[in-house]
């Protein structure tokens, strides 16, 4: 049982007027208006060395850690926290027992920025309050020459990485 | 001979064709950074920036980079067809310019008279569509040398599309041809001043065939088969780079100006200005005095607009400031500073003008239309245009027979 199309002939003043839309070549000015009025809409581009896009808060950079905003201590208890939760395995920390007995406190701090997968699932458990320890910066920028440059150290977590000029 | 008439015939249009040949790369460059800087513009995009202020040097920087890229022939290629293509490309096309007059008064220079034309021949639409038909000649030789695949489909393509629209191309312009009685590019505008409007009214189909016939021969969007990058990587100069694929892009902005100039000689009265034999309007022989500052100013405002993000406001008030300057100097020309009105300025100002209009169509066209496909571009050739330029010319025949069986004549 095939369907049956039945054709609908158009209403002859429809038909009239795309005859005319075909012969002034209507769509085609149409289509002519809406480049010509965009040349003058400001553009969106962002000149991204000179300028940069907003961040929201939540943007997840490279992870760093965190110093105590006023007495300028490292916060990181060296809990291995965020070590045992990374799924990628990429945070390795080495830690001692403080000399004064209580607590412990960090000999290394170490992030494979090649196997991050930027997830801050490091930052939830992180205990110290009302700061964490490691948080998820806002810098992106990890162009680099040599692979042994990814595995940033404490030094390099605690203070971020100097803007450099990209040579080898 | 004598040395006068040696200087007179021989040199002056050496030096001319020199000036065409040596100033005309430097003018598609910034043609080509203009085409790119207004496309980004309709896109929203900055376009070019980072090279010279705005990006007002990326064609030399565009320039020397193809000077000094490798140059590239492939082991399968005929080696000496895949040379000859480009330059078989880019000589009839620089060729078409001897005969575009670019201003009606010649003017002296240290005592020699310099004609605002190479040469003024009486067959120069026939010379035009002669030399035009054989810049496809280099395109189809570039594909096949080049042994591949996307080359030659792009060369068949080419050659397909310039049987079809050569014949509206020759037919659109016979309109042009019957109302002047003249085949010399001088002569054709001459006869516009004396008929006191432009050939754009009495020859619109005619002129609606030839530019859609003109674009499909420079082979630029939306005909642009013969290169379809998203479908034949680059087309017929899929293979070529450096200095040759240089040529080929020369030679397609060139064929752009080209065809620009015939358009305005045609139908838009070369170097006459709007309403030519309007006598009230003598002050628009000087707009270039209000249309260059207008320009400045507008463009200023568009830039600064941009930057700023502020969009249309500044260019508006520009433009005005600009305008409202040249108005004054322009109508102010007769107290005193009638010594700015020179015939062959105005003339170039005025044919320059028109042709950046046409100019400008043709990168409008290309940040608006999307690409033919390749039966739609025969339909479009075959079934519309043909007829259409067929019909323009019998009306025009008629309409000629008609008024002059009216006012007595012939």
């Amino acid at each position: 049982m095939g369907a049956t199309v039945r054709m609908v002939e158009a209403p002859r003043t429809t038909r009239a007027r795309d005859l005319l839309k075909t012969f002034l070549l209507l769509e085609l000015w149409v289509g002519l208006w809406v480049t010509l009025k965009n040349q003058f809409r400001p553009h969106i581009t962002v000149e991204y060395p000179k300028e940069r896009v907003d961040l929201s808060p939540r943007f997840r950079g490279i992870p760093r850690l965190r110093f105590h905003p006023e007495s300028g201590e490292e916060l990181c208890i060296a809990c291995h926290l965020c070590e045992t939760v990374c799924p990628d395995d990429c945070i390795h920390i080495v830690s001692e027992k403080k000399p004064d007995g209580k607590g412990k406190r960090l000999v290394s701090f170490e992030i494979n920025l090649e196997r991050c997968c930027f997830c801050g699932l490091c930052v939830d458990p992180c205990p110290t309050k009302p700061l964490t320890a490691i948080y998820m910066s806002h810098d992106y920028e990890m162009a680099d020459f040599k692979r042994d440059n990814f595995v940033a150290p404490l030094k390099v977590l605690l203070n971020g990485v100097d803007p450099k000029d990209y040579k080898e | 001979m004598d040395q006068v008439t040696l200087i007179q015939r021989l040199l002056i249009p050496t030096l001319q064709i020199l000036a065409v040949v040596l100033v005309l790369p430097l003018l598609i460059a910034y043609l080509q950074l203009v085409e790119r800087k207004v496309l980004g513009f309709m896109q929203a995009r900055l376009a070019p920036r980072r090279v010279g202020w705005h990006g007002l040097l990326q064609p030399i920087a565009d320039a020397v980079k193809l000077l000094i890229k490798e140059d590239i022939i492939p082991e399968k290629a005929d080696r000496f067809l895949f040379t000859l293509a480009p330059i078989a490309t880019v000589i009839p096309a620089l060729a078409a310019l001897a005969v575009i007059p670019i201003a009606g008064a010649s003017f002296t220079v240290a005592g020699y008279e310099v004609k605002p034309f190479i040469t003024d021949v009486n067959v120069a639409l026939l010379y035009l569509l002669a030399i035009s038909s054989l810049g496809i000649y280099g395109i189809i030789l570039g594909g096949w040398a080049s042994n591949s695949k996307y080359s030659l489909l792009g060369a068949l393509r080419s050659s397909a599309q310039m049987i079809s629209y050569e014949v509206p191309l020759g037919f659109a312009i016979i309109g042009v041809l019957m109302l002047a009685g003249s085949a010399s590019m001088v002569e054709i505008v001459e006869a516009q001043k004396s008929a006191g409007v432009w050939y754009v009214l009495p020859q619109i189909v005619g002129f609606f065939c030839y530019f859609i016939a003109a674009i499909a021969e420079t082979n630029r969007v939306p005909f642009d088969l013969p290169e379809a990058e998203a479908e034949l990587v680059a087309g017929f100069h899929t293979e070529y780079s450096g200095m040759k694929f240089a040529f080929f892009f020369l030679a397609e902005y060139t064929n752009m100006i080209v065809v620009s100039c015939i358009v305005t000689v045609l139908f838009f009265g070369g170097w006459l200005r709007p309403f030519p034999n309007v006598e009230s309007l003598w002050w628009l022989e000087n707009g270039w005095l209000i249309l260059l500052p207008l320009t400045i100013g507008g463009f200023a405002g568009w830039l600064f607009g941009q930057k700023t993000r502020r969009g249309i406001p500044p260019m508006i008030a520009g433009g005005a400031i600009g305008a409202a300057a040249g108005a004054v100097l322009a109508i102010g020309d007769a107290g005193g500073l009638a010594s700015l009105h020179v015939p062959v300025v105005s003339g170039a100002f005025w044919f320059f003008l028109k042709i950046s209009v046409f100019l400008f169509m043709y990168i409008w066209f290309r940040g608006t239309y999307p690409r033919y496909r390749y039966d739609q571009l025969m339909a479009l050739g075959w079934k519309w245009l043909i007829p259409l330029s067929v019909a323009n010319v019998i009306g025009t025949g008629l309409a000629i027979v008609v008024k002059n069986a009216v006012l007595g004549k012939g």
